[in-house]
């Protein structure tokens, strides 16, 4: 950063959500040619601030200087046309297009020609240039989040945009890919690009940028060198005003107490081969594994190696054609999701919003969810309602669940206070197995260490569980072991002893 | 605050809450009687008068409100059969198919159990459970496919409602079941013991089972589990399915509900009004009340609570077009164009 040249600059922008202040009085600058991390909570503001900048908000108040000159963002076409480009949690690409048919889109020389034999010799120079690979003549739906991660970036890049915004680009992607994106883009950054990197994680913004600004609430803390800077300076800015013990929720989160597992195995899988005949499905082979009560079973390996149905098929084992699921004594395979849930099974979904709760239901109807044929909420099948509220009271209690009462919408309610029904539906009776995957995904600290300490009180009453998590280091802090999945293979397993980060992960990308 | 005014606060928020809901559709009455009116008027007809007959003829005269229930029977069966599938998000477009259906197993079932001269009470609980049944089969057939061949619910209904339709075509003129000297198809009447008795000598007993099904759906889809599965699924199936609710049971479920409201209204059609099966009377002012189930169904967005209630707003239009009609000779088709506007303009106000 030789030359300081601002590129843009947001003066005193507003924003209101009906009651809610979502950005007061923020002001924002940027760099030419730097990685500047906006870092803050779930809800802090920063997804917000650039949907505005991005044009997918109008602001009450403020104004975007671009390159010392005033200019009206009023919808994403406005940006574009300004250079900014934004890539968001989820990939917005066309699924049945190809990659370069999704890059070209819009932008083709031709209406004729749908070769695109020119654009794909200008996109092959991109690729080599910033190392960011990927099949250019598959359809888009069939390649991982990482890899359409990468296509996004190289479009913006493509279409010209001297700003990109990137949305907490890491959700999606492991630790190798993380690294292997890292360079790509200082590597663009050198070559005149200027980006904005949303997260919330502390370790990103020092790993990844050159300067970080602070959101809370609404409200910029501070900016940051972070050459100069360490993870203290930036959590204490984080937590300038609350009173959260920062050096209990610093990383770790918690300690992993000792307990005694229980003698024999709760779940034990033998031999298990599963065969789907959905295309997407990856099948799960010759895997074997036990878990004991007592007991936190990691699940590591990168997003679609066979986590999800190694999930699926314990709730659900529909599918099997080698192998066998025990619960304790009993052979699950053949079992309905009914008659396992009866076993004092319970399982947490990765995606919330889509597996895990009914959004517009209230939460009742969400507490109720896979309990509605317990005989507790129900006497030959007509629904015992009152039980289910007094249900849903206690949860939003126990869980401490910010709602006015359990007729709220569930999804009107923020993803930590989503997730703490989520979990107090699982855990609303006592579970032998509970399977959950990702549970603390998108959540901030303290949703995060609420949820730890949910999970190591039920491992403290002996129940088995099973944690699929694609991040590794929360993994190795909650997990007693750790079982590597690829391409649905259990390729290792290792005890808390063993757990190494480097070892883990070389693992988990097939090596 | 004292309690007394926290009171009134949450009073005032209620009926604000109520005018908030009801304001998109005030406004939607008013601006599509607003444009109606206009081509009444454009039509040389006095819109004044044409109004008056088309919303007052059922409160004028006792017979007006008569025959408004009686139109609204049916309506309300049909409304069913669209609004309980639409709870899962699906279309059964075949409401007119299980109706008609429905009537054609209840006639043919009376005619044959004509010879055993079963007491009444039993003879009408068997044609009920018939037409029930009759109903739900169609239904069930769409709702199969759809599970187990992911077949578009709104094709295979629509297909169903013609094979329904030639059915009863068939029925009525061919024998044992035909008429045979009728010029209009129609089968022989039913016995006179599956005649639905006539209350106060004016309205047959199908007012009551309408309201009887009114509280059993209410029951069934507030208070049971299956009731809630059904509402889960439309919320959120693939949540639903991974806390296992069995989808394509649901799905065929909520079908075949559907369809046995369709398929009863058909039946009380026959024991109640016409006591044959006669072609084309599943009609009503032009219309059919399989489909305008559908536009009933979309007036009140599904909610089943509604359903009646704007069942007899249908209902009320319905009478007064055909009293405006007969009395001032504007054509039905204006009573039509307003409700389809109504229901256009409460899609849009609702989004």
């Amino acid at each position: 950063m030789s030359t300081k040249t601002k590129i843009l600059e947001l003066k005193n922008i507003n924003k209101r959500f009906g009651t809610v202040q979502a950005l007061k009085d923020v002001n924002f600058e940027l760099t030419k040619g730097e990685i500047h991390g906006l870092l803050g909570e779930n809800g802090a503001g920063k997804s917000t601030l650039m949907n505005i900048l991005y044009g997918l908000y109008n602001k009450d108040q403020g104004q975007i200087i671009l390159r010392e000159k005033v200019i009206e963002i009023n919808s994403p076409l406005d940006s574009i046309k300004n250079g900014i480009a934004m890539i968001h949690q989820s990939a917005t690409l066309v699924s049945e297009f190809t990659a370069v048919e999704n890059l070209v889109l819009g932008m083709q020389r031709s209406k004729l020609n749908l070769n695109f034999k020119e654009e794909k010799k200008e996109i092959l120079k991109l690729q080599e240039e910033f190392g960011l690979k990927f099949p250019l003549d598959i359809k888009v739906k069939n390649l991982s989040a990482g890899l359409k991660k990468k296509i996004e970036i190289v479009r913006a890049i493509y279409r010209n945009s001297s700003i990109l915004i990137l949305d907490e680009p890491t959700t999606a992607l492991i630790e190798e890919e993380f690294k292997q994106l890292l360079s790509s883009l200082k590597k663009m950054v050198s070559d005149g690009l200027t980006i904005i990197f949303i997260t919330h994680k502390i370790k990103e913004v020092l790993q990844a940028c050159d300067r970080a600004t602070v959101l809370t609430d609404g409200i910029i803390q501070g900016t940051l060198n972070t050459k100069n800077a360490n993870k203290e300076d930036l959590v204490n800015l984080m937590f300038k005003d609350q009173k959260i013990d920062i050096n209990a929720s610093a990383i770790p989160l918690i300690e992993l107490p000792k307990t005694n597992k229980t003698k024999e195995p709760v779940l034990s899988i033998e031999e298990l081969t599963t065969k789907s005949n959905k295309k997407d499905k990856i099948n799960l082979v010759d895997l074997n594994m036990e878990i004991y009560g007592g007991e936190i079973f990691g699940i590591a390996g990168i997003s679609g190696n066979g986590q999800k149905e190694l999930a699926e098929v314990i709730i659900k084992p529909d599918n099997i054609v080698k192998g066998k699921i025990k619960l304790k004594d009993k052979v699950l395979n053949g079992l309905s999701t009914v008659e396992i849930f009866d076993l004092r099974v319970f399982y947490i979904p990765e995606d919330r919003k889509r597996e895990s709760i009914l959004g517009q239901g209230d939460i009742k109807d969400n507490i109720l969810l896979g309990h509605q044929r317990e005989s507790r909420f129900q006497k030959s099948n007509i629904l015992r309602w009152d039980k289910v509220k007094e249900a849903a009271k206690e949860t939003i209690d126990h869980y401490q669940v910010k709602t006015p009462d359990e007729n709220k919408e569930i999804e009107k309610l923020s993803g930590g206070n989503i997730q703490r029904v989520v979990i107090g539906r699982a855990l609303l009776n006592d579970l032998d197995l509970l399977v959950t995957h990702s549970p603390t995904a998108g959540l901030d600290i303290s949703s995060v260490k609420f949820i730890f300490e949910k999970i190591i009180e039920l491992r403290s009453k002996k129940t088995a569980i099973l944690y699929l998590n694609e991040d590794l280091d929360e993994l190795i802090e909650i997990s007693d072991r750790i079982g590597v999945i690829y391409e649905g293979r259990l390729v290792e397993i290792y005890t808390r002893e063993q757990f190494n980060k480097h070892k883990i992960g070389s693992k988990m990308i097939g090596g | 605050m004292t309690k007394s005014t926290e009171d009134i606060k949450q009073k005032r928020t209620l009926w604000q809450k109520i005018i908030d809901q009801l304001k998109p559709y005030l406004l939607a009455l008013f601006i599509a009687f607003f444009i109606s009116g206009i081509i009444i008027g454009l039509l040389g007809y006095n819109i004044f008068n044409a109004y008056q007959t088309m919303l007052f003829t059922t409160f004028y005269s006792r017979r007006g409100f008569i025959e408004t229930l009686i139109k609204f029977i049916p309506l309300t069966f049909a409304t069913y059969a669209f609004a309980v599938p639409f709870k899962i998000k699906f279309f059964n477009i075949g409401g007119l198919g299980q109706m008609l259906f429905g009537a054609t197993m209840t006639a043919i079932v009376g005619i044959a159990l004509a010879k055993y001269n079963l007491s009444s009470l039993i003879l009408i609980f068997v044609l009920i459970l018939v037409a029930l049944f009759a109903g739900a089969f169609l239904a069930l057939i769409a709702g199969a496919l759809k599970a187990y061949y992911n077949i578009n619910p709104i094709i295979s209904t629509i297909m169903l409602n013609f094979i329904a339709l030639y059915f009863v075509n068939f029925i009525a003129t061919t024998a044992p079941w035909k008429e045979p000297f009728s010029g209009h198809p129609m089968t022989k009447k039913i016995p006179e013991a599956a005649i639905l008795p006539k209350l106060f000598n004016q309205i047959h007993f199908g007012i009551i089972i309408v309201i009887i099904s009114i509280f059993v759906i209410y029951f069934l889809m507030n208070k049971t589990v299956l009731g809630y599965e059904i509402k889960a699924t439309g919320l959120n199936p693939t949540a639903s399915s991974v806390y296992g609710i069995k989808m394509k049971n649901t799905l065929m479920v909520t079908f075949m509900l559907g369809g046995a409201m369709a398929g009863l209204g058909g039946g009380i059609e026959v024991m109640g009004v016409h006591l044959r099966l006669i072609e084309g009377f599943a009609l009503t002012s032009g219309a059919q009340y399989g489909i305008f189930g559908v536009l009933t169904a979309l007036l009140c967005q599904g909610n089943l609570l509604g359903v009646p209630v704007s069942a007899f707003f249908i209902s009320i239009l319905l009478v007064g077009a055909d009293a405006m009609q007969r009395t001032l000779q504007v054509p039905v088709e204006v009573v039509f164009l307003t409700q389809a506007i109504i229901v256009l303009l409460i899609v849009i106000f609702r989004e």
